[in-house]
C-alpha cells in the first residue's frame, strides 16, 4: 500500500532513525494517518522484534518523523512472477489486520510447494510492505529518499549473506493509485505486472498492481 | 559511661553516638565534657567544632577554631577555617588580616603564591571579604589588580572587579570589563549584559546590585522602564558593534526586543519569529510572553494574568505577526513577502502552536484547542503538540482529557522523560494515582518498589504532586506521609552540609562554602519544601477542624441495645476485626515474602515499610504540628503570602490573635488584592476578641491596631468600600470579588443579591479566572441561596461559553 505524490518542491533533507518498541506507535501514528487500512499488532510488532534499521526505518525532518519504510526479505513464490495465492495471504495478514495465523500458513504453504517448483530452491526477494509519508509533507522527495535508502542498502550489500539470495523487489499498489505508479515506475524504473484482483478487503477499488524491479 | 565518667573516651565515643542519632546539641554536650576532661585534644575540638558550624553556634565555633588553631597553627586548614569563622562572626577585617598572617608565614616560592587553583581561590575568598567590608570597595578593587596573576578563575575574576566599577561609579573601566567577558565568550550570560547596560547607562549603585543579581534573561532592561535616549545608546551599541562582533549569540540578538517599541519592536520580533519558527524552537512563545512587562512601581514585571496579557501591545504585534504568517504559509507556503525562500512544512506547524499558545496565554481555550488539533492533524508525531493540547484541556477544565492526551504523547516516544513525568502529573491532577504510579515507574530502576526508588532519589515534585492528589481523595495518612517525605529530603539536604564544613576547606573552595552555608540558611524557604510544609500544616488544621475524620471505627453503643442485638452487634464487629488483621496478615507476610525473593536473587532487599498507611502521623497532635511548620515557614518563607494565611489560620486556632493580627499585616505587605487575605481581615474584626486572661498590653495592641487593618472603619463599611471600589475597577480579581462578596453577606454590609452581581456582573472579564476561582464562585453564589439563583444561572452560562469543557459545574 503506498500513499504518495509526485514531487514539485525542493527535497527536504531528511534524516533515517530506527524502529524501536519505544518509538513504534508514531510508525502507527504514520500509517493510520496515511493508509485506509488498519494494520494490526503483529505488523508492528514484527517491525520491533525485527530491528532491521536498513529495511524499517523512520525518515525524520526538524525532529518529527514524517515518514516510515517497512521491507522485509521474504522466500520467493513458486507459481510464475508473484504468487497471488502467497501474496493475497501476506496482503490480507498486513492490510486487513487478520492474526498472525493466517500469515504463518501462507508462508508454510509457499515453502512448501517451493520444492515442486522448477526454480532454484531457496530464492528470495525484498518485498516492501509499507511506504508513508505525512500528507503535510509530501511532494518534498521524502518517500523517494526512503526508498533509495532501502535500495542502495541492497544493492552495496548484494553479495552478503542476508541479500544473497534475493533476486527482486516487489510491492503492492492500489489500481487506483497512479502516483504510487509513476512513483515507482518512472522514478526507481519498476515493472508494472499483473493485476490481482480483491486483494483489499474493506476498500474500494479492492484489486492492485504487482510492482517489481529485478536487483540482479 | 556509669563505671568511667572521667574519661574523656567515654564522653567523646557518647557524643559520637548522639551524633549517629542526629542529636546534635545532645553530641556538642557530651564533646564539651569530655574537653573538660581532656581540653587540648585535637580530635574532640575538631569534632565539636564541625557540630558548632552545623547547628550554626557561630562564636563557639569562632572559639574553638582558636584553640585548635593555637594547638596547631602549622595547618593550613586550620589557618582556613579559622578565617572562615571569623567571616561567619561578621569580623570581615578578622578573617582578612587571618589569611594575611598565614600567607605571611609562607615562603616567597612556595605554591600559595603562585597560580594555581587553590591560590586563586583563597585569593578571591579574601577579596570577597575584603568587599563585604561597608566602604572598602576601593580596597577590595587594588586587592583585586593584585591578585590578578595568582587567579585561575578569569571569568569570575572579572565579573567581580566589574561589579565593584560599577559600584565605585567607574562606568567607563566598567563597561570596558564587561565587554572583555563577553569577548571571553559569556556572551549568553544575560548578568554580563546587565552589568555592560547598568555600566553605558551610569546606573545608580542600587540599581546595578539589583541588576546584577537578576536570573535568566533579564536584563537591566527587563528590570525597570529605560528613559528613549537610554535604550536608543543600548540599541547602537546591540545591533551595531555588537550584531558585527558576535554574529552568533542568541541573547544578543534578542536583546534589541527589549529595548525597542512600536512598529520597530514588531518588526525584530517579526524577525525573530521566523527565524524560531523555521528552526522549529518550541520555546518560541514562552521566550516571547517574557516581553510582556507591564510597568508597576517603577518596575516591570511580567505580565501573568490573561486579562494582563490580552491588553498588552507586544501581544497584539505577534498575534498580528503570527496570522499573517499561517495566512501566507498556507497559500504559497511562504513567510509574508518573503519571495525566495520556500519554507519547509514544519514552519506552518510551528506558527499554529504559536498562534495557540498566543490563545491560551489570553485564556482563548477552545480557539487554543481548534488549532492545536490542526497541528496534531498535520503532524501526528509531535510529542510538543499532544503536550500543548493537554496543557490546553487542563486549564479549560477538564483533568481527564487532559492526562489522556499527554498518555498520548508519551506512548509516541518512550523514552521522553519530561512527557513521562508531565504525564504522571496530570494524571495525579485527573485522581488516577495508580496510572501515574505506573507511568513514572518506567523511568525508575526496574527492582524493587518505585515509590521506595522515588523517594530515595529525592524525587519532591512527584512525591507533593502524590500528596495532593492522596489528599484530594481524603487519604489523610497517606497523603502525610508523602508530604513528610519531601520534608524529609530537606532535612536530608541540611544534613548534607556536614560534610562540606571539612571538605570544602581541605580543597580551598570557600567562595563556595560560604555559598554553600547560605544556602543551607535558606534552605527552609525554597518552594518545594515550602509546598510540603505547607500541606502537612493545612491537613492538620483540616484534621483538627473535622476530629472525625480520623476516629477509630468507635463501638457501638452497646448499651442501649437488647441483649439479641448486643451479642449481633458485637459478632459482626469480631469479625470485622479478624477480617482486618487476617488482612494486615497476609500484607505483612507478602512483604517478607518479597524480601525473600529479593534477597535470594541478590538485590539489595527493600525496606519494609512499618506504617503504609501513615497511621502514626495521624496520631500526632494536629494543631501542635500545624504550629511546628507554620512557624518554620514565617521565620523562613516570609515572602509567601500563603505563609501568612497559614500562620493566621494557625495563630486563631491557637487562640492568639496578636499573632494572627501580625500575620494579616505581613500578608497585606505582600499583596494587598489578595482575597484569601481580605477574608481573613473580615473573619478576625468579627471573632478576635481578646482572650479573658490575656495580659493588658496585649489587649491595648489590639485594640490599637485592629482599626488600622479596617482603614479606621467599623467592619460593615469596611466591606462596603471594598465592594464600592471593586465595582468600580472591572478588572478586580475573582478571588477577591468573591471574598468580598461573602463577607458582604457573612456581616450583613449588604443583600445576597447585591453581594451575588458583585461577582456576576462584571463576567469573565477581571483578573484571575481560572477553573478554581470560577469553581470557588460558583460554590459561593449557591451559599447565597434563592435569592442568587438567578445570578447563579447566568454565571453558568458566563462560565460554561469561555470554558466548555469545564466538569461538574451546575
Amino acid at each position: 500500500k503506498i500513499a504518495i505524490m509526485s514531487s514539485k518542491h525542493k527535497p527536504l533533507p531528511v534524516s533515517f532513525g530506527g524502529i524501536t518498541k519505544d518509538n513504534v506507535e508514531q510508525l502507527r501514528m504514520i500509517n493510520t494517518s496515511c493508509f485506509p487500512v488498519q494494520y494490526n499488532d503483529a505488523f508492528y510488532r514484527e517491525a520491533v522484534d525485527r530491528r532491521d534499521d536498513e529495511l524499517c526505518k523512520f525518515a525524520y525532518w526538524n525532529g518529527f518523523v514524517v515518514g516510515a519504510i517497512c521491507a522485509r526479505i521474504e522466500p520467493m513464490p513458486t507459481h510464475g512472477e508473484t504468487a497471488p495465492a502467497n501474496a493475497n495471504a501476506n496482503a490480507n495478514a498486513n492490510a486487513n489486520g487478520s492474526d498472525d495465523k493466517t500469515k504463518k500458513e501462507g508462508e508454510e504453504g509457499s515453502a512448501a510447494s517451493s520444492t515442486s517448483n522448477g526454480k532454484p530452491e531457496g530464492r528470495k526477494r525484498l518485498y516492501v510492505m509499507t511506504l508513508a509519508v505525512l500528507a503535510a509533507y509530501r511532494g518534498r522527495g521524502v518517500g523517494k529518499a526512503l526508498v533509495k535508502s532501502v535500495l542502495d542498502h541492497v544493492e552495496e550489500n548484494i553479495d552478503t549473506p542476508k541479500f544473497r539470495d534475493v533476486d527482486e523487489v516487489l510491492l503492492h499498489v492500489q489500481t487506483s493509485n497512479d502516483g504510487a505508479m509513476r512513483f515507482y515506475v518512472d522514478g526507481f524504473g519498476f515493472d508494472k505486472g499483473p493485476m490481482v484482483e480483491n486483494y483489499y478487503r474493506r476498500i474500494d477499488p479492492p484489486h492492485c498492481y504487482v510492482l517489481s524491479k529485478k536487483l540482479r | 559511661m556509669k563505671t568511667k565518667q572521667r574519661s574523656h573516651v567515654c564522653w567523646h565515643v557518647y557524643g559520637l553516638l548522639h551524633r549517629a542519632d542526629r542529636e546534635y546539641n545532645e553530641a556538642i554536650k557530651a564533646y564539651k565534657q569530655a574537653l573538660r576532661i581532656d581540653s587540648e585534644n585535637l580530635q574532640i575540638l575538631r569534632d565539636l567544632s564541625l557540630l558548632q558550624v552545623q547547628m550554626r553556634d557561630l562564636s563557639g565555633f569562632l572559639v574553638t577554631r582558636h584553640t585548635i588553631l593555637t594547638l596547631k597553627s602549622n595547618q593550613r586548614m586550620n589557618w582556613l577555617t579559622y578565617a572562615v569563622a571569623k567571616h561567619l562572626n561578621g569580623d570581615l577585617a578578622g578573617a582578612v588580616s587571618v589569611i594575611d598572617i598565614y600567607l605571611g608565614t609562607m615562603p616567597e616560592d612556595s605554591d600559595e603564591h603562585k597560580r594555581g587553583y587553590e591560590s586563586g581561590e583563597l585569593a578571591l575568598y579574601k577579596n570577597r571579604a575584603l568587599a563585604e567590608i561597608p566602604d572598602n570597595l576601593q580596597t577590595a578593587l587594588d586587592h583585586l589588580e593584585e591578585c590578578k596573576t595568582v587567579v585561575m578563575d578569569q571569568t569570575a575574576w572579572l565579573m567581580t572587579k566589574g561589579t565593584y566599577q560599577l559600584q565605585l561609579g567607574r562606568y567607563d573601566d566598567a563597561s570596558k570589563t564587561f565587554l572583555s567577558l563577553l569577548e571571553r565568550g559569556l556572551t549568553e550570560d544575560y548578568r554580563v549584559h546587565s552589568g555592560y547596560m547598568c555600566a553605558v547607562l551610569g546606573a545608580d549603585n542600587e540599581t546595578c546590585q539589583a541588576a546584577m543579581k537578576l536570573k535568566g534573561t533579564a536584563t537591566l532592561a527587563t528590570m525597570k522602564p529605560l528613559a528613549a535616549d537610554q535604550r536608543q545608546a543600548l540599541l547602537k551599541t546591540y545591533r551595531g558593534e555588537f550584531a558585527e562582533r558576535f554574529p552568533k549569540s542568541p541573547a544578543i540578538r534578542r536583546i534589541p526586543l527589549t529595548l525597542l517599541e512600536g512598529d520597530e519592536l514588531k518588526a525584530a520580533i517579526d524577525d525573530h519569529c521566523r527565524r524560531g519558527l523555521t528552526r522549529g524552537v518550541p520555546s518560541l512563545g514562552s521566550d516571547l510572553a517574557a516581553l510582556f512587562l507591564i510597568e508597576r512601581d517603577g518596575k516591570y514585571v511580567t505580565a501573568a494574568d490573561a486579562v494582563d496579557i490580552k491588553a498588552h501591545s507586544t501581544l497584539a504585534a505577534v498575534v498580528d505577526l503570527a496570522e499573517g504568517y499561517i495566512t501566507s504559509l498556507l497559500s504559497e507556503s511562504k513567510f509574508p513577502g518573503d519571495d525566495n525562500k520556500c519554507e519547509s512544512p514544519s514552519t506552518i506547524l510551528w506558527a499554529w502552536y504559536l498562534r495557540a499558545y498566543m490563545h491560551e496565554l489570553c485564556g482563548e481555550y477552545p480557539a487554543a484547542l481548534d488549532i492545536v488539533d490542526k497541528c496534531i492533524e498535520h503532524t501526528p508525531t509531535a510529542v510538543d503538540m499532544y503536550e500543548l493540547k493537554g496543557r490546553i484541556l487542563m486549564a479549560s477544565g477538564d483533568a481527564e482529557a487532559a492526562a489522556d492526551c499527554l498518555d498520548s504523547g508519551r506512548d509516541l516516544d518512550k523514552q521522553d522523560r519530561y512527557i513521562n513525568n508531565q504525564t504522571t502529573k496530570y494524571m495525579l491532577q485527573a485522581g488516577r494515582q495508580s496510572v501515574a504510579g505506573e507511568r513514572i515507574a518506567l523511568f525508575v530502576k526496574h527492582e524493587g518498589n518505585p515509590e521506595q526508588m522515588l523517594s530515595d532519589m529525592q524525587c519532591s515534585w512527584y512525591e507533593l504532586e502524590l500528596a495532593d492528589c492522596l489528599r484530594r481523595q481524603k487519604e489523610w495518612g497517606k497523603s502525610l506521609k508523602k508530604y513528610s517525605s519531601v520534608v524529609k529530603h530537606f532535612e536530608d539536604w541540611h544534613e548534607d552540609q556536614f560534610d562540606f564544613h571539612s571538605y570544602c576547606i581541605r580543597k580551598v573552595t570557600l567562595r563556595a562554602y560560604i555559598d554553600v552555608l547560605q544556602f543551607e540558611d535558606d534552605l527552609w524557604g525554597l518552594e518545594n519544601y515550602a509546598r510540603a510544609a505547607e500541606g502537612i500544616s493545612r491537613l492538620y488544621l483540616h484534621l483538627y477542624d473535622n476530629p472525625d475524620l480520623t476516629k477509630e471505627d468507635e463501638e457501638p453503643d452497646y448499651a442501649s441495645m437488647t441483649a439479641a442485638q448486643r451479642k449481633k452487634a458485637k459478632a459482626i464487629a469480631r469479625k470485622k476485626k479478624k477480617a482486618a488483621e487476617k488482612k494486615a496478615e497476609e500484607e505483612k507476610a507478602a512483604a517478607v515474602e518479597a524480601q525473600k525473593a529479593a534477597q535470594k536473587k541478590g538485590i539489595k532487599a527493600p525496606v519494609m515499610d512499618e506504617d503504609p498507611n501513615g497511621e502514626t502521623l495521624l496520631k500526632k497532635d494536629p494543631l501542635e504540628e500545624a504550629k511546628k511548620f507554620s512557624a518554620i515557614l514565617s521565620r523562613s518563607a516570609p515572602r509567601r503570602i500563603s505563609t501568612w494565611l497559614l500562620q493566621y489560620d494557625v495563630a486563631m486556632r491557637r487562640k492568639k490573635p496578636l499573632l494572627a493580627m501580625q500575620a494579616l499585616f505581613k500578608g497585606r505587605a505582600i499583596d494587598a488584592q489578595s482575597g484569601e487575605l481580605f477574608v481573613r481581615i473580615v473573619d478576625f474584626a468579627e471573632n478576635a476578641a481578646p482572650e479573658a486572661d490575656s495580659h493588658e498590653a496585649a489587649k491595648e495592641v489590639l485594640n490599637s491596631e485592629l482599626p488600622r487593618l479596617l482603614n479606621g472603619k467599623d467592619v460593615c463599611s469596611f466591606v462596603q468600600d471594598a465592594a464600592a471600589s471593586a465595582k468600580s475597577d472591572p478588572l478586580t480579581d475573582l478571588s477577591l470579588r468573591v471574598a468580598i462578596a461573602s463577607a458582604m453577606v457573612k456581616t450583613k454590609a449588604g443583600s445576597s443579591s447585591d453581594a451575588a452581581s458583585l461577582i456576576v456582573d462584571q463576567g469573565l472579564d477581571g483578573r484571575g479566572v481560572s477553573v478554581k476561582t470560577v469553581k470557588a464562585a460558583l460554590d459561593c453564589l449557591t451559599e447565597f441561596g434563592d435569592e442568587a439563583s438567578a445570578a447563579k444561572t447566568k454565571w453558568i452560562e458566563a462560565v460554561k461559553a469561555r470554558f466548555p469543557l469545564i466538569k461538574d459545574f451546575d
